[in-house]
């Protein structure tokens, strides 16, 4: 029958769904028992017993609070500005002509192929020299510095397709390149800057080695989580919760936008049946 | 309004030259047509006009200004494309009125002039629609409102009703012949069909190999072509070309029958051309006998498709009901004073040379 799933499917998503869940859970069932009932391990049945305990000690313990904004607020501007300077660079790639074009945009896709931990040691120096070192540009420019690689070329790729002819239609209109962007090119292109803007607010979030290195007195979620897990105390409660901060506003982002990543790269041209 | 000169132009794609060495001249106000077999060169004529391609050698001039390196806004031209290219996130009355907000109009002026020009194509209660919400005429008729609008000194029209169907093409064919003589500019249409460039224009540029193989009115291309070409491409169904052997004015067709030829210089092989509506069934000059494949009914006039004793096909047009059947072997006359003799070059013969 069509539409019916062979059985192995079934098993295969249940048992990657497992393989998903009971990590999560464990996290989560480990934030609420006092620690020494699962000093064994979370799935100890020999003492239950529940506490929101390490839920309210863990902001007085830790600048969770605090870390917790800062990483929006690094993460909001990262997104912001690949937002914003990704479509443009893609649309003067793809359409406009001008010198060294070819070359430049090599250069640009080839930081796909330089790891991070190449670029760290160099930046430093650079950031120290001019006096960056803690502050928030220190991340910002190379968070979206470096998502140019991956974004432009998803923008990009997603630009073959508009159609040539309303960018001409533009032209004879009376737009020069900023407007025909700002009026025809990006009212037709929020789905991939969507996607774009939601792969980057993950990546910025998640980011540990640049904040970890070039800021100071801004210490963003997933570098106090290695602070939180750094010490010798069983805190196995307060890891926890850190953790689940951390990881839960990503997952909701994922899950709000995600139809931005089914819907994918369909043009609506309108052209043309 | 305005006229257009093109001098000289050339185009070309890296070393494969387009157009080549082109010189022309649209008149103020005139409906001019580019017509011609696919990849000759129209469009791209059309977009160098435009300011959409860049002209690699010659002069183009608008209203007596050279404008080779102007934007298409500072040319006055407004251009409609073939797949209507309509902006899918705006409204009609938005996309109409797109050019007017680019060239800072204000809301109210901006308003009334789409009005009227939704008014002139009657699309006024589209106006609020998005174009995935119109049929294909009616969205030709917004991206003919979005050019009319900005009142420009030149029209072009790229393959405009190619993608509608054979009905709505004779209909927008119509109204954009009114649209002319209301508007009066100077409008540039280039179409692949001939019969579009008969009943549009005032001046039909045939095009070949980015080359004019003739321009005239649709008259004289029709009755005096220059070139085997242009009396192929020009009229419907085709004129017949029939093998001949020209010498010392006088005509011999491979078909049989011969035809005085007076004035015309010596050509050896030859094609005499022929319409299908220069034969008759009773008289005329000489006679041949074709035997009748097919016969086309249309009502008022048949086609008779045929062949010749010399095995060549022929068309003949018949307007009286003479009861010819398929398989039938009909004998035809020739009007001969509308025949036309084409070297084997494709050039025209003609008398005195
Ligand atoms: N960007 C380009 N690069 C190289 N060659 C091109 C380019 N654009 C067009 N050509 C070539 O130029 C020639 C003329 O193209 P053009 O589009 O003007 O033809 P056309 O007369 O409009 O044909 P059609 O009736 O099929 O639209 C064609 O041979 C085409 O392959
Ligand atoms: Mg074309």
């Amino acid at each position: 029958m069509i539409g019916r799933v062979p059985w192995w499917t079934v098993i295969v998503v249940g048992v990657l769904a497992v393989c998903w869940v009971v990590p999560v859970l464990g996290i989560v069932l480990t934030s609420i028992r006092p620690p020494a009932d699962v000093a064994l391990g979370w799935w100890r049945l020999d003492n239950i017993r529940f506490t929101l305990d390490a839920w309210q000690r863990v902001w007085v313990e830790y600048p969770l609070a605090e870390s917790f904004f800062y990483t929006a607020l690094l993460a909001a501007l990262a997104t912001l500005g690949t937002m914003l300077l990704t479509p443009a660079a893609a649309y003067a790639f793809h359409f406009l002509k001008f010198r060294s074009r070819r070359l430049l945009l090599i250069i640009i896709i080839n930081a796909f192929v330089l790891p991070q931990q190449v670029v760290v040691i160099p930046l430093f120096t650079l950031w120290r020299d001019m006096k960056l070192i803690d502050n928030p540009l220190a991340v910002l420019i190379p968070y979206v510095g470096m998502s140019f690689a991956w974004s432009i070329f998803l923008v990009k790729n997603f630009l073959e397709d508009f159609p040539k002819e309303l960018i001409e239609a533009a032209k004879i209109d009376g737009c020069g390149p900023i407007k025909t962007l700002q009026h025809v090119v990006l009212p037709n292109a929020t789905s991939p800057i969507f996607a774009v803007g939601v792969l980057q607010f993950l990546w910025s979030w998640n980011a540990l080695l640049l904040p970890m290195l070039y800021l100071r007195s801004m210490v963003p979620l997933p570098v106090l989580l290695t602070k939180v897990s750094g010490t010798y105390e069983m805190n196995w409660d307060l890891r926890s919760v850190a953790a689940i901060v951390t990881t839960i506003v990503p997952l909701i982002v994922f899950v709000v936008f995600q139809r931005q990543f089914a819907a994918g790269s369909q043009t609506r041209t309108g052209a043309k049946e | 309004m305005a006229s257009v000169t093109l001098s000289n132009v050339s185009k070309s794609y890296g070393a494969f030259e387009v157009i080549d060495n082109l010189n022309l001249t649209v008149d103020d106000g005139a409906f001019t047509v580019f017509v011609g077999p696919s990849g000759c060169g129209k469009s791209t004529l059309l977009r160098m006009i435009a300011g959409l391609e860049p002209i690699t050698k010659g002069d183009l001039v608008i209203d007596g200004r050279r404008v080779n390196d102007a934007d298409p806004i500072e040319r006055g031209v407004a251009m409609v494309f073939q797949n209507y290219a309509l902006y899918p996130h705006m409204t009609v009355e938005q996309n109409i009125g797109f050019s007017l907000r680019m060239a800072g109009l204000g809301k109210p002026d901006i308003e009334a002039r789409v009005v009227a020009a939704a008014q002139t194509l009657q699309i006024e209660p589209l106006l609020k629609r998005k174009p995935a919400q119109l049929s294909g005429g009616q969205r030709q008729r917004v991206a003919i409102g979005r050019a009319i609008v900005r009142d420009p000194e030149v029209f072009l029209f790229d393959e405009p009703l190619s993608n509608l169907d054979a009905e709505l093409r004779v209909s927008m064919r119509v109204e954009i012949a009114k649209l002319h003589n209301k508007l009066g500019s100077t409008m540039i249409y280039v179409t692949h069909d001939q019969t579009e460039a008969m009943t549009l224009a005032d001046k039909i540029v045939v095009m070949r190999d980015g080359k004019i193989a003739q321009s005239g009115t649709p008259d004289e291309l029709y009755d005096n072509p220059d070139n085997l070409f242009v009396a192929g491409f020009i009229g419907s169904p085709r004129m017949n070309f029939l093998r001949a052997e020209l010498t010392q004015g006088s005509l011999k067709l491979a078909a049989g029958p011969t035809l005085s030829a007076a004035g015309l210089p010596d050509a050896g092989e030859a094609l005499v051309g022929l319409r299908p509506e220069n034969f008759v069934l009773d008289g005329g000059d000489a006679s041949l006998v074709v035997k009748v494949d097919v016969v086309e009914n249309l009502g008022g006039t048949r086609y008779l498709y045929g062949t010749t004793g010399s095995g060549e096909a022929l068309v003949v047009e018949v307007r009286d009901r003479a009861g010819i059947k398929a398989g039938d072997n009909v004998q035809v006359g020739i009007n001969a004073a509308r025949s036309m003799v084409f070297a084997a070059s494709g050039q025209r013969v003609r008398p005195g040379h």
